[in-house]
């Protein structure tokens, strides 16, 4: 049952941005659309999955005074393989999400699980835990570009929803429509949280 | 002292093997990157000038830098139809770089937009294309002009601005305009007749010489081009 635990507390009760609200920095920036946010989710997942794994196998190996070092060049490295697959086999996707690929190297989520977890548990917790924290990421990023994206450009995943008399709300497309709805939904996660601690 | 070796050794070894393994992930992927690149360059060459499709297009170079590439019809390199080069111009946060694709009697076939980081919502707008369309509608409108049309309505001229981003307009117009007499110097001036054997129909190509060939298109037939070429 702990094995689970370690799966799903990364989807709703440490989600890294709704929760721990970490990694803003691709948080803000990509979420304009869900394409972007699905792309820029699986990207951050397959990160996070594969560090975990690596840093697992390979944690009693690592001496403590060089593990920060030895873990940015794993995740440098499977974010670099990440990139090319994208730029070969994604290009448009590749093209749009730009220099947000690169910076998945220094998303402190992924670091961060390999620090607090993967350098410290087992493979298989390590594994679950890299791909319920990604899924948690993709699913917040996801949360937040269908926002974004209807309301400041009336579509979802590029097809018209709200008809073509809707005037977009450019500000949500634009950083502060990032921020805004950041902030509304952590208001929303603490109340719930607020609320089921009550009860 | 042992620690002092001992963990620049490790160190080392693992960006070594990470090294590595890089490289041949590089190695499988580069041919189909560089498949990508070439695919999509020649598909932005052949959408702004579409009637070399079927023939060559092929770049000039001057000391090992591109000038601009010359559009055949035919692969044996006859038949010329037009030029292509590449215009850049300062915009609102980036430097807008188009393609653009012009026959030899100086009128424009098409343009592609190849890089701009403009406010998406406003200045990027240059680049959207509304649902049910294929193309860019800002970008079409510059289909069928010439040198002289090129400045936006703010400016007098005949290309429609963004709503909010006059600037970036401006910049892509401007860029292309001066791009254009840039050009001019360098092949020496366009041809006086408009050599196209028959405009298509299908791809709207509005026919502006009208002296060679009947318009088709109701955009502009001013005959100008006739009595000042």
């Amino acid at each position: 049952m702990s094995l689970w635990y370690e799966f799903s507390k990364g989807i709703y009760k440490e989600n890294p941005i709704f929760r721990l609200v970490l990694g803003m920095c691709p948080t803000l920036a990509v979420t304009t659309s869900v394409q972007n946010a699905i792309g820029m989710g699986i990207a951050t997942t397959f990160v996070l999955f594969s560090s975990n794994l690596l840093i697992s196998i390979i944690k009693n190996a690592v001496p403590k005074r060089i593990r920060i070092p030895m873990y940015i060049v794993v995740i440098a490295s499977f974010v670099t393989i990440a990139d090319l697959v994208m730029a070969a086999y994604e290009p448009a996707l590749h093209k749009s999400l730009g220099i947000f690929v690169p910076l998945i190297v220094v998303n402190c989520i992924i670091l961060g699980r390999a620090e607090a977890f993967a350098g410290k548990n087992r493979v298989l917790p390590s594994i679950l835990d890299g791909l319920g924290m990604g899924i948690g990421f993709t699913l917040a990023l996801l949360a937040l570009g269908l926002v974004r994206e209807i309301l400041g450009n009336g579509t979802i995943y590029g097809y018209p929803v709200l008809g073509s008399g809707y005037n977009p709300m450019l500000i949500m497309i634009l950083p502060p429509g990032a921020f805004l709805i950041l902030g509304l939904y952590l208001g929303f996660f603490n109340w719930l949280d607020r609320k089921r601690k009550v009860s | 002292m042992n620690k002092i070796i001992r963990l620049p050794v490790i160190l080392c070894t693992t960006t070594i093997i990470a090294a590595g393994a890089l490289a041949i992930v590089n190695n499988l992927t580069k041919p189909r990157i560089d498949a990508q690149k070439k695919a999509a360059l020649q598909a932005a060459l052949t959408q702004v000038l579409p009637r070399a499709k079927e023939g060559v297009i092929v770049p000039v170079k001057r000391s090992g830098k591109l000038e601009y590439y010359v559009g055949y019809a035919r692969k044996d390199t006859t038949n010329k139809v037009g030029y292509i080069f590449i215009a850049r111009g300062k915009g609102y946060s980036s430097t807008i770089e188009t393609l653009v694709g012009i026959n030899t009697a100086g009128i424009i076939e098409g343009i592609k937009v190849l890089h701009q980081l403009e406010t998406p919502g406003l200045g990027a707008k240059i680049v959207e294309i509304r649902h049910g369309e294929q193309k860019p509608w800002f970008q079409v409108q510059f289909i069928g002009k010439r040198k002289d049309d090129l400045t936006v309505d703010k400016d007098g001229g005949t290309i429609q601005s963004i709503t909010g981003a006059t600037i970036s307009s401006r910049a892509l117009t401007n860029s292309i305009r001066q791009a254009i007499e840039e050009l001019e110097k360098k092949i020496g001036g366009f041809a006086k007749v408009d050599n196209r054997v028959k405009p298509d129909g299908k791809n709207g190509i509005p026919c502006i010489t009208g002296a060679t060939v009947p318009s088709l298109s109701p955009v502009r037939s001013t005959g100008k081009a006739s009595s000042d070429r």
